[in-house]
């Protein structure tokens, strides 16, 4: 196996030996309470609910997870000093960067299919049935953890884990809300304003572009074509981002 | 001249440090080492000398602030350079959640090596640092001389060119401080270039061809052990007992150490001095029981390059 190859299943071990895999149980918890909660509540409208719910506990426990986890990998190896046997090694230290996110998006794509199995055996058991528009809405948010990871670890790579942690959780938010961003930079009577808003918007990721949850919850079909360009906007952003905490974390000191 | 396993010409690292990093800290100041291979060099030096940034230039870990440093020739920066190296850092931190052979073997894989090969070999190195017992053990249940242990079987498994040890005996037992000595020496006689860095001086002038002191980022000794440690004045050890130490003190300034222990004060000096160490200790009723030549050590070289300095232990930077 290479030395990325290893990289790579050694971060996927890591998570799964440090039990990240009990978030698959607390989101078991949650949808089964709730599944019950709905039955109780609804008469109609079961799938819709259990669509909405089951997609929003599902996006927002690997949001979290996806950038507890990026913010966490690079800082701690520095502060616990594991880094030092292993970028002495004849790798290059973009490898240990690209190696590290790829493990960890391994491992949140792991959880995520859990999640989503899961997810779909409640709708099962509910007598709703699995659609497409289900289906697109994981795939965006498989795509939307990985602009959410690539901006943690750039984070991550030059500042401490509280810091990155911060910051990220801050741009998830900003990410979902820059589309507002344009639009009120449109409107905005104030050229500088205006300008502000409109770079703000193309710095940000635009993670609205990728959730297809609401969608979902009304069944509204979206077209494969268009999952395909916010996939490559997505796929575009993370590049950008890992390239950038590439060079940061070649250029860096470990004392 | 043929290659030299480790060379640094005018190193200097500063470190800027503080919240806006203002604040500049100089750790190295023009550092010139030439170690040759095949042979055991040790850097001693206080805390703050400059010999972890000196080995962390040497692995690219941190970035030379001028000045140069070759491995085999070729920068630290190329990772062909770096695949001659095993590295033991001090106080090593391996990953816990992983066991002793995982660990041992993603250092292989990261090292290049793969296949039976791999295999074989990670065997043999958790065989040679005797770790056998522990090897399918998380490390997180390790003790911290079995993580030392852990930790140089990965330095070891690509067979390097070059070890680069940082305090490879510290948290070992005698028994663990033996076996590292050992391994210094079978891989000598391989034919492997050791950089030891390491507190504990014995250890140092028992397995060293060479030093080097670093006091305050500079170099201020170096050396082959045995010329270092020739044409100094020989030393006196007298044992001295019904006698405080505090009457002794007009003694000191001849002294290289006074040390007082269960009812013994214990003063060494050089030959020289040895008349009116007698004839001071009688004038305070001191009862001479013992009084040998001793042999200039390594120890006394560092401290006394120590004194000249004008530093202390620990006084230095961190």
């Amino acid at each position: 196996m290479s030395g990325l190859g290893a990289l790579v299943l050694n971060g996927f071990r890591e998570s799964r030996r440090n039990r990240v895999t009990l978030v698959i149980f607390l989101f078991a918890f949650v949808m089964i309470f709730s599944a019950t909660f709905a039955l109780e509540l609804t008469v109609a409208t079961f799938d819709r609910v259990m669509t909405d719910l089951g997609l929003g506990v599902m996006a927002l426990i690997s949001s979290f997870l996806a950038i507890f986890l990026a913010t966490g990998l690079i800082p701690r190896e520095i502060e616990r000093r594991t880094i030092f046997m292993v970028v002495s090694k004849p790798i290059s230290r973009s490898m240990f960067v690209v190696g590290r996110f790829l493990g960890n998006m391994l491992t949140l794509y792991a959880v995520l299919a859990m999640m989503a199995v899961l997810f779909f055996i409640q709708l099962e058991f509910g007598h709703a049935s699995i659609t497409r528009p289900h289906v697109a809405a994981i795939i965006g948010l498989a795509f939307e953890l990985l602009v959410i990871s690539a901006f943690s670890f750039l984070f991550a790579s030059m500042s401490s884990q509280f810091v990155a942690s911060v910051v990220s959780v801050g741009l998830y938010f900003l990410g979902h809300l820059s589309t507002d961003l344009y639009q009120l930079a449109e409107r905005s009577t104030n050229q500088a304003m205006g300008l502000f808003g409109k770079a703000f918007y193309y710095l940000l990721p635009n993670l609205d572009r990728l959730d297809y949850r609401p969608r979902a919850t009304y069944g509204e079909l979206t077209a494969w074509s268009e999952v395909g360009m916010s996939a490559a906007h997505a796929i575009g952003y993370s590049v950008v981002m890992l390239v950038v905490a590439c060079l940061l974390f070649e250029r860096r000191d470990f004392k | 001249m043929s290659t030299a396993a480790i060379l640094t010409e005018k190193l200097t690292k500063t470190y800027a440090v503080g919240f806006v990093k203002r604040r500049q800290v100089p750790a190295l100041r023009g550092l010139d080492l030439r170690v040759e291979p095949g042979q055991i060099y040790g850097l001693l030096g206080p805390n703050g000398a400059g010999k972890s940034t000196t080995i962390k230039i040497l692995l690219d870990l941190v970035t030379p602030s001028s000045g140069r440093a070759e491995l085999f020739g070729r920068s630290p920066s190329l990772k062909e350079a770096r695949r001659e190296v095993g590295f033991l850092p001090e106080n090593p931190a391996p990953y816990e959640y992983l066991t002793g052979r995982e660990f041992v073997r993603l250092a292989g894989q990261l090292s290049g090596l793969e296949g039976s090969a791999l295999d074989s070999r990670v065997s043999e190195v958790i065989a040679q640092v005797g770790m056998e017992y522990a090897a399918n053990l998380g490390i997180r249940r390790y003790s911290k001389g079995m993580i030392q242990r852990i930790s140089l079987a990965q330095a070891l498994v690509t067979r390097p060119r070059l070890l680069v040890l940082d305090e490879p005996t510290s948290g070992l037992d005698v028994l663990g401080r033996q076996l590292v000595r050992d391994i210094v020496r079978e891989e000598q006689k391989r034919g492997t270039t050791v950089l030891l860095c390491s507190h504990i001086i014995p250890d140092v002038e028992s397995l060293c061809d060479r030093v080097a002191v670093l006091i305050g980022g500079k170099l201020v000794r170096e050396g082959s052990v045995s010329a270092l440690l020739a044409d100094r004045q020989t030393m006196m050890e007298a044992t001295v007992e019904s006698v405080e130490l505090p009457r002794l003190e007009a003694l000191r300034p001849k002294m290289a150490s006074m040390d007082e222990a269960g009812g013994r004060v214990v003063l060494r000096f050089e030959e020289q001095h040895a008349r009116e160490v007698l004839q001071a200790v009688l004038a305070v009723d001191g009862r001479l029981t013992g009084l040998q030549r001793t042999r200039f050590s390594l120890e006394e070289l560092f401290l006394g390059a120590l004194k000249e300095s004008g530093r202390s232990v620990g006084s230095d930077i961190s």
